[in-house]
């Protein structure tokens, strides 16, 4: 049996159906990710978990009991909200010893609890401040340890990084992960980025308009695309229907749709090669580079062959930058190719 | 530069020019009051006498007494009815914010002589406790400063994110009225202190509802002002300067009250 359960949650708001069945499993100790776009009911489904908001049909089991009707107060559960939701008129201490207080834990024990999760988040010289001294990166790490130090059987992080800066938001990924192991708590972290999904999870569940889309490790969600959507989402797959592999790479696929990565595209210049590189198991295609974008070390150009636009990642390197209305021959392994 | 110099310098003309223009009635009345003759344009013979005599008045003291009760009481009743009903729109009843606020606003169109009328014809016969002539004072004041006390809490609802307050304080084990009270409300205070003061000020000059109402019962600093007036000019003088140092004085003391609680 899971730690965490929902059995065909469906959640409605009027007419609008945000969750349409979800079932899912979260085993202790894991930190597993809702990822999904806007919209996609990943914050409703958190909410339904929390109990701020109450499902509309269906079950959430937590450690064995129901907790479907249960105020949000008697659940036990954390959260880190993704503007902090500090009390202004407290100070740091203050508003991590809320939960203690709301406990009856005798004040001795709240001042050594408070401590400690101060310490552990590295905020411990900052107790004594209001939320409006702080800084966005420690505000999140006070929401946390507030959310921490009551001890709760699971912790909800909605969205806790977006409003962060994307240097301090590395910085902080790492950190949730490391407390999150450090005080093996189970964690479900909500998120639209497929990045920080990747750096965060033990398991990613892909939710695509109040469904679940696809579930498993960061690798498998990366390598192993079920869906188009997962696909396009996740690994910013190329995604061609059967007809275009023919039309673009001269290849009859089996499969309706075929899925790869723009980086197991290469790349080379026709005036350099006049014909089309043919070597045993790749296909190639000729295009016309439209144009260049830098992401990093990464530079994804897009490249129009015939009616169909290819995306493909390059490393950034002086020598070699294409630049727009350069002919290009694109060769792509067969074996990278993922049908869906 | 010089451009932008030349504009700060026309906004702070235009500004001086206003505040002359607001203070010269204090001004004229101030002078008015210490000074036994000013037919002319130089006033001549400079005396306390006006402010000896209204300190050594045990009706005025009384009179500024009964004034600072009535405020205290309407004031703590209607803070309360608002914050009651701003946390039942807020937690159960978002979408009827627009008609709290359309009810709290209609007392802006109601006169006071209207009110008075309609409150005396209402209960005056009244053989409950609705009767009791200081009560309707009370409850008329509560009408007449409800969308004062209204329009100050709920500018500062909007500077905070209320329901997700709640709904923090809430992950954490609090009831909703508990975080309420205990989470929301002190970020509201700088909201209710303005909107106390505001109300404080217009029950200090209110005459015609403690006329109407209370009948001799209350004589509160603006009748007492009125029975100044037939009587001697430069008294009437004098009490409107104290009660302006008065009103002055409460708002300096919660200010101060509240920039202290700010700082800690």
């Amino acid at each position: 049996m899971a730690y965490i359960e929902f059995h065909n949650v469906k959640k409605s708001f009027g007419k609008n159906e945000v969750l349409k069945g979800i079932t899912l499993e979260v085993e202790k100790g894991e930190l597993v990710t809702l990822l999904g776009p806007s919209g996609c009911g990943k914050s409703t489904l958190l909410r339904c978990l929390s109990g701020l908001e109450e499902v509309t049909e269906g079950q959430i089991i937590l450690d064995g009991k129901d907790i479907t009707g249960v105020e949000p107060r008697k659940r036990n559960i954390g959260m880190v909200f993704q503007h902090y939701s500090l009390f202004p008129n407290m100070t740091v201490e203050q508003n991590v010893a809320f939960g203690l207080k709301l406990k009856k834990e005798p004040v001795e024990q709240i001042r050594e609890s408070v401590r400690g999760i101060l310490d552990t988040v590295g905020l411990a010289a900052q107790a004594g401040q209001y939320p409006s001294q702080l800084s966005g990166g420690q505000q999140q790490r006070a929401a946390l340890a507030r959310a921490l130090v009551t001890r709760p059987k699971v912790l909800l992080l909605d969205e806790p990084l977006s409003a962060i800066d994307a240097l301090l938001r590395h910085n902080l990924q790492v950190e949730i992960r490391r407390i999150q192991k450090e005080l093996g708590i189970t964690a479900i972290f909500v998120t639209h980025d497929q990045d920080e999904a990747m750096v965060m999870s033990d398991t990613i569940h892909l939710m695509y308009q109040g469904r679940m889309e696809q579930s498993g490790t960061p690798t498998q969600m990366y390598t192993h695309p079920a869906t188009r959507f997962a696909a396009s989402f996740i690994g910013h797959y190329n995604v061609l229907s059967r007809k275009e592999m023919e039309t673009v790479f001269g290849v009859k696929t089996e499969s309706e749709m075929t899925a790869f990565r723009p980086e197991v595209v290469s790349m080379k210049g026709r005036e350099e090669r006049g014909e089309a590189p043919k070597d045993a198991g790749n296909c190639c295609a000729a295009g016309i580079v439209t144009s260049g974008l830098s992401h990093g070390n990464i530079l994804r150009y897009t490249v129009r062959c015939g009616s169909v636009q290819v995306d493909v990642d390059a490393l950034f390197r002086s020598d070699r930058i294409w630049k727009e209305g350069q002919e290009v021959w694109l060769t792509l392994a067969e074996r990278d190719c993922i049908s869906l | 530069m010089k451009e932008k110099g030349r504009k700060q310098n026309g906004s702070a003309a235009v500004l001086i020019l206003i505040l002359i223009y607001l203070l010269i009635p204090l001004a004229a009345c101030i002078v008015y009051s210490l000074f036994a003759d000013w037919t002319g344009i130089i006033p001549r013979g400079f005396t306390l006498e006006a402010y000896r005599s209204i300190s050594m008045s045990e009706a005025f003291w009384q009179a500024l007494l009964e004034t600072v009760l009535l405020c205290a009481a309407p004031i703590a009743v209607t803070i309360l009815v608002v914050l009651l009903a701003i946390y039942a729109v807020v937690v159960y009843f978002p979408g009827l914010e627009k008609y709290a606020q359309i009810i709290c606003m209609i007392p802006y169109t109601i006169q006071g002589v209207i009110l008075s009328v309609s409150i005396l014809s209402l209960y005056v016969g009244s053989k409950s406790f609705l009767s009791n002539r200081l009560l309707m004072l009370v409850g008329a004041y509560c009408v007449i400063i409800l969308p004062y006390i209204y329009q100050g809490i709920r500018n500062s609802c909007r500077a905070i994110d209320m329901t997700t307050l709640l709904e923090a304080a809430e992950m954490l084990g609090s009831s909703r009225l508990y975080a309420f009270f205990r989470v929301v409300v002190p970020n509201l205070m700088h909201g209710i202190i303005v909107s106390s003061l505001l109300a404080v000020g217009i029950i200090f000059g209110d005459y015609v509802l403690v006329r109407n109402l209370s009948g001799s019962t209350v004589t509160n600093i603006q009748i007492y002002l009125y029975q100044a007036m037939k009587s001697d000019s430069m008294k009437s003088s004098a009490v409107f300067v104290m009660i302006m140092l008065v009103t002055f004085l409460i708002a300096a003391l919660v200010m101060a009250g509240q920039s202290r609680e700010r700082k800690k």
